[in-house]
């Protein structure tokens, strides 16, 4: 029934159908945008050619890398197989969450045009992004999950279910893809302020972490420096967690001689309770860094009429 | 009915500026309006004048440089949680959408993010799709929409939440004149259906504002010029009533007219000296007001003259902008009497 104007409280005036709050309606948000993410995301093209594409990029990557190892070890380089495996793996997470938020943004804003309409509605611009974001990451997910399948089948990876930390491996995966969101709340706030051929930005800066937090090589072969600025990530600490847990023989990108962590704590391999507590400091240092890069970079976009904006020819 | 004491809308002193280069663009100059509870609102005005800067400031996607905006007594900087509760918006002249979609699925989709549960939005969904005439295109992909179905989506995506305050941004802009038609029907029979709730309508469609709107403010450069209702602002450039009468057998002239009460003058084109062959004269009135008409008429009648046709001359809304402004909506290139045709027709 229509309420009656004489009746007005305006803190009691909702839309009749948008009365609910809380929890159940930001956990409702998310689902949804979760879903249109799939929609938007899955239904471009062919299911099949999708899932190849999705699980053909991460694989091809590894199978260079290892390749790349047996030709310049000559095959005596076993350890290290597990290790670029791992570190090839968890990298499709963190494309896909690094670019999810990102791509989400200004897919919604300058192809569709529909940013400032989810803008608008009760539910709130964050919760939206990383509902649309995850179903990028869940393609990453299934990436990871491909490349380590055939690491173990098909590469040799030595790989024992009865040697695994799962516990470990289960805590770090918490938060090291928390750490990974995070930073794609970084991106998505940087490209709501940027124009829209901005979309490489998140790839760029993947590729470059790539490098330097122990993916594919230890950071012992890094310069100093560079070596503390991978101790800062928090990728640094998860991907060598997750190997930790998966391989615990696999050779540790953290420590070793020539590493800055080494030099500086006299550890020549951190055991799981380091990687996870550093894990843990950088995740929360990285996700209060996003959340109020996210608060500062979405009242700027409001005060420059960024959200509608459409950058396109 | 008593009104509440809280505007549905109100703004003091808005201003807004655009930082660009080579100089800063003043969208807003100072704007204080007041919209009332329930009241069918219009800002008309040419492209530029600062009528979506004001909607995107209400709406919580702009922020004011200065002076304050309200909806219900909630502020637009502060307290979007709650504006947003209460308000929706539709614009017009833009293919927004997510195309892969269908029509329903989409429209689902904004009722999880208005709050509404899954079956109920399900269900409103489908009222909605039936209320704005979409029931052949649920199940089409949005991609496939004509622009006036897309506008009749997006017409029943901002009526999702019912909202109190509904922000509609020039909506029949590009669409042909049917769909433009269909459109405004469907605003005037929401708005019927539910009588409390607020519109707030830009156009530079002149004659939209005229048949939707109970007041209207006349925006140019960012600055209200003035408001009120379509004929206090057509009684601004044109006090008196002016009148043309085609009248037969006026065989004593115009001037025998000029001395009843409440006539202005009168005259014809031929001052009744040479009437035309057929013996038909056009006659010109100006009135004090139209209620002199009647005197008019009986004293025509007495003198044995006959009316033939009477039509009555009225200002436009575009003659009022020009009295105020010093030029038309057409040197905008707003294009505003092709549409008035239109919505004639």
């Amino acid at each position: 029934m229509e309420p009656t104007v004489a009746a007005f409280d305006r803190h009691a005036l909702r839309a009749t159908r948008s009365r609910r709050d809380g929890w159940r309606d930001t956990w409702r948000g998310y689902r949804t945008a979760a879903r249109l993410g799939w929609r938007v995301e899955a239904n471009w093209a062919d299911p099949i050619l999708f899932l190849t594409y999705s699980v053909a990029k991460p694989l091809a990557g590894a199978l260079i890398l290892v390749v790349m190892l047996e030709v310049v070890s000559g095959g005596g380089a076993d350890e290290y197989r597990a290790f670029i495996v791992v570190g090839s793996a968890l990298w499709s997470f963190v494309i896909a969450g690094l670019s999810g938020l990102a791509m989400s943004v200004l897919d919604d804003r300058e192809r569709y045009r529909m940013l400032k309409y989810l803008y608008i509605s009760p539910t709130s611009l964050a919760v939206l992004l990383l509902g649309r974001g995850t179903a990028r990451f869940a393609m990453g997910g299934i990436g990871a999950a491909v490349t380590l399948a055939v690491g173990v089948l098909f590469l040799g990876v030595p790989f024992d279910p009865a040697v695994m930390d799962v516990p470990l491996l289960l805590a770090s995966m918490a938060l090291g893809l928390s750490g990974v969101i995070a930073l794609g709340v970084v991106f998505a706030a940087v490209v709501l302020q940027t124009r829209q051929d901005s979309w490489s930005y998140p790839e760029a800066v993947a590729g470059a972490l790539f490098l330097l937090v122990g993916a594919v090589f230890p950071l012992a072969v890094l310069p100093m420096p560079v070596q503390a600025l991978g101790l800062v990530t928090p990728l640094t600490w998860w991907v060598a967690a997750v190997r930790e847990a998966l391989f615990p023989d696999a050779v540790s990108s953290i420590a070793g001689p020539g590493s800055l962590y080494t030099r500086l704590t006299g550890v020549t391999e951190p055991d799981r309770w380091v990687l996870l507590i550093c894990l843990l400091a950088t995740t929360v240092l990285v996700t209060l860094g996003a959340m109020l890069t996210f608060r500062v970079s979405e009242r700027r976009a409001k005060d420059r009429g960024l959200i509608d904006q459409t950058t396109g020819t | 009915m008593s009104l509440p004491s809280v505007p549905a809308i109100e703004t003091r002193g808005l201003r807004r500026v655009y930082k660009t280069k080579p100089k800063p663009i003043v969208a807003l100059d100072g704007i204080d309006l007041e919209v009332a509870p329930g009241e069918f609102f219009g800002l008309l005005g040419p492209n530029g004048a600062g009528k979506t800067t004001l909607i995107k400031i209400l709406t919580t996607l702009l922020l004011p440089t200065t002076g304050t905006a309200r909806v219900f007594g909630f502020d637009v900087a502060r307290e979007t949680r709650q504006i947003r509760r209460l308000m929706n918006i539709v614009a017009g002249g833009e293919q927004s959408g997510y195309g892969l979609l269908q029509v329903r699925e989409q429209l689902w989709m904004f009722s999880q993010f208005y709050g509404l549960g899954t079956r109920e939005g399900w269900q409103r969904v489908d009222e909605l799709i039936e209320a704005v005439g979409l029931d052949e295109q649920r199940n089409q992909k949005v991609s496939s929409l004509s622009t006036g179905q897309r506008q009749k989506m997006n017409f029943a995506r901002g009526l999702l939440n019912d909202p109190w305050v509904f922000f509609l941004d020039e909506p029949t802009l590009g669409l042909d004149v049917s769909a433009a038609r269909s459109v405004r029907e469907l605003v005037r029979t929401w708005k019927d259906a539910l009588p409390g709730r607020t519109i707030l309508l830009t156009t530079h469609y002149m004659a939209e504002a005229e048949e939707l709107c109970e007041r209207i403010a006349i925006v140019d450069h960012g600055r209200i010029l003035a408001i009120g209702t379509p004929d206090e602002l057509k009684h601004r450039v044109q006090s008196e009533s002016i009148f043309r009468l085609e009248v037969d057998r006026l065989e004593r002239g115009a001037g025998a007219l000029a001395g009843l009460p409440g006539v202005v003058s009168a005259s014809t084109a031929t001052d009744g000296t040479t009437p035309a062959p057929d013996g038909v004269q056009t006659l010109n009135l100006i009135l004090d007001n139209d209620t002199a008409l009647g005197g008019v008429v009986t004293a025509l009648g007495s003198m044995g003259a006959q009316i033939v046709a009477l039509r009555k001359s009225e200002p436009s809304l575009e003659d009022v902008f020009v009295e105020l402004v010093g030029r038309g909506f057409d040197e905008d290139g707003a294009g505003s009497n092709g549409h008035h045709e239109a919505v004639a027709r």
